[in-house]
């Protein structure tokens, strides 16, 4: 029972995190309907940003800067590549993210080696606190509440700002938003910044329990993916939903075919309910 | 018809897929050049591979980021049937395009419906559930170390002749025979009617399906048709290297394909993923020995590419604009 407990926390800790993950991808395939295969490469780039700005500056501000500069690389990537194929085919944002990712990644090899680095999580979280049931480590816990604080914290940007309410209506019809006089691309520039910005702080708060390595990037992009279809392609609760299903699913059996599950579910929700559990029909799926 | 349709020698000459065949045969006998065999023999497994894939991208305009995942089924159901149940060539070799093709077409039976970023996504979670198969299935694919000791049986009739395809220059040019029929029979079938739907599908599903087209169908069948050449060539990828790993079946590798399609102009020509296959080929083998961060280049270069010349290199030289695939 307690094995059991402390699996099925490590899945909503887990799953949280994904969600966070999955969180700025949906956002950036929903408003630019571009599958950003850069993604996971700016989770990795957070990791890494911290990893040299943490012992110089400590581990608060040293999140808040490296979350900022993979923010700023996700606003360059967009302007300097991205912008120029919206209108085309999605085969087009999904190659050059592609290409992209493949090239950063090198350069995470070149700068920072191709071996892994670790980081230790700071005093004031480290150590394990009694949950009365269990002990469970106080950085998971921490991290757990900083996830689900961002979510919040998207979700009332999406939906209490002006802003939020251009997101949302670019995302159903942007021709319209255009002709209503809204500046439509600056607003995709600042998704992508913002969904830029969730990868990479999701990349600092788990740098501290994964090893910090050039390929962790591409280990959270298909979580991402399966975590869309399965939760519903634009959908701010799809992405929470399947990123905890992600999480759990793969947190309580663990064994050697415990990677496969989320694929056997998404191929179940696909036969059950084509546009994912939360998905709406209009965006999208045609 | 009226006229004898006798075609003149001329003409079979310029023909492209005669060019092709002819400078494929003779490349063993360029000096210098031809000593690698090896390599050449991996590049015409690739342009079977990308003019297979082709049939889906470029002719219905469905971008499949997972085909990679067809390649290595077909791969390891080559091993898989070599280690456990029976050594020789033939039979492993229909069994692994068969499964290839049969699992392709299960799957396709899930994605038919789908289309445009659905679609896309859908094919890269599906290659990545079978690479984790492959991956921790130990005592069948052998996990992360794959399948070793995949031999080249000899082929020929007993008492008659008999080829030794472990040597090189026989499996050579044992590949380039199957290219060569592959690539007839893939050119038929884009030419034929069943062709001209698939172009129909890529243009406007819609109008298609108002037509009276089972567009569903066709698609399906569009996938399953690629499916049947990713796992023949898959299979014939194996038995060059003597042995199956999980890489091939990790959905980077799927991007390869696309890469190359587009790089040789495959949405403009029906041979430029031929082009786009060798040039990707011979360019990434020579990169790769003298510079170890070779990827920042072939990640930039892919870049560049879908920006500024997303019509490819045919695209370029013959002026064409890009189908609707590239709109």
């Amino acid at each position: 029972m307690e094995l059991f407990l402390s699996y099925l926390v490590n899945g909503i800790v887990n799953g949280l995190v994904y969600a966070v993950i999955a969180l700025g991808f949906t956002l950036i395939l929903g408003v630019m309907q571009v599958i950003n295969f850069a993604h996971g490469i700016l989770f990795a780039f957070g990791a890494y940003f911290f990893f040299s700005l943490n012992r110089y500056v400590g581990f608060w501000l040293a999140l808040v800067i490296s979350s900022f500069l993979v923010g700023v690389m996700g606003i360059l990537i967009e302007r300097l590549a991205i912008r120029r194929v919206y209108t085309k085919n999605p085969l087009f944002g999904l190659l050059l993210t592609f290409g992209i990712a493949m090239a950063l990644e090198e350069m995470i090899r070149m700068v920072w080696g191709k071996p892994g680095h670790s980081v230790t999580a700071p005093d004031f979280i480290s150590g394990v606190v009694d949950l009365g049931i269990m002990y469970y480590s106080k950085y998971r816990l921490f991290l757990a509440g900083l996830s689900a604080l961002l979510i919040v914290l998207v979700w009332l940007f999406l939906e209490k700002t002006p802003h939020g309410a251009i997101i949302k209506a670019g995302a159903q019809d942007s021709e319209m938003v255009m002709a209503l006089g809204k500046n439509l691309p600056r607003v995709r520039t600042l998704v992508f910044g913002l969904g830029a910005a969730l990868a990479g702080v999701a990349g600092v708060i788990a740098a501290p329990i994964h090893s910090i390595r050039p390929v962790m990037g591409t280990y959270v992009l298909m979580p991402a993916f399966v975590i869309v279809v399965v939760g519903g392609i634009g959908s701010f609760w799809g992405s929470i939903i399947g990123g905890l299903i992600f999480g759990i699913s793969t947190s309580l059996y663990p064994g050697r075919f415990t990677d496969i599950i989320p694929y056997f579910l998404m191929t179940l929700i696909l036969l059950w309910r084509p546009r994912g559990l939360m998905g709406e029909k209009s965006i999208l799926e045609v | 018809m009226d006229v004898a349709v006798r075609p003149r020698y001329r003409e079979i000459l310029v023909n492209p897929m005669f060019l092709i065949t002819a400078l494929f045969a003779v490349f063993p006998f360029v000096p210098y050049i031809g000593k690698f065999i090896s390599m050449g023999t991996a590049v015409i497994i690739w342009c079977l591979f990308a003019m297979g894939f082709n049939i889906l991208l470029g002719y219905t305009g469905l971008p499949s980021f997972g085909h990679g995942a067809y390649f290595g089924i077909g791969a390891y159901a080559l091993g898989i049937t070599f280690k456990h149940l029976i050594h020789g060539l033939w039979i492993p070799l229909i069994l692994g395009v068969l499964v290839g093709t049969l699992i392709t077409a299960g799957v396709g039976l899930l994605l038919a419906k789908k289309r445009g970023i659905y679609f896309a996504l859908l094919t890269i979670a599906f290659s990545q559930m079978f690479y984790f198969i492959a991956f921790r299935w130990d005592e069948v694919t052998g996990g992360e170390t794959g399948l070793s000791g995949i031999d080249r049986m000899a082929i020929g009739i007993p008492g008659l002749f008999s080829i030794d395809l472990s040597v090189g220059i026989n499996y050579y040019y044992f590949v380039l025979v199957v290219f060569v029929v592959s690539m007839w029979v893939i050119w038929r079938i884009v030419h034929s009617p069943f062709g001209r739907v698939l172009q129909a599908i890529r243009e406007n599903e819609v109008r298609t399906q108002y037509v009276g087209y089972n567009t569903a169908a066709y698609k399906w069948a569009s996938f399953t048709l690629s499916g049947l050449f990713a796992s023949l060539a898959g299979c014939l990828h194996v038995l060059l290297q003597n042995a199956a790993f999980p890489e091939v079946l990790e959905w980077t590798k799927s991007g390869d394909v696309v890469m190359m399609t587009l790089l040789g102009g495959g949405l403009v020509n029906f041979y430029g993923s031929i082009l786009g296959a060798s040039i990707f080929i011979i360019f990434r083998d020579l990169l790769s020995s003298f510079w170890e961060n070779w990827l920042l280049l072939y990640g930039s270069l892919f870049v560049l590419i879908i920006l500024f010349v997303p019509t490819g290199i045919l695209g370029i030289l013959t002026q064409k604009k890009g189908r609707a695939v590239l709109k």
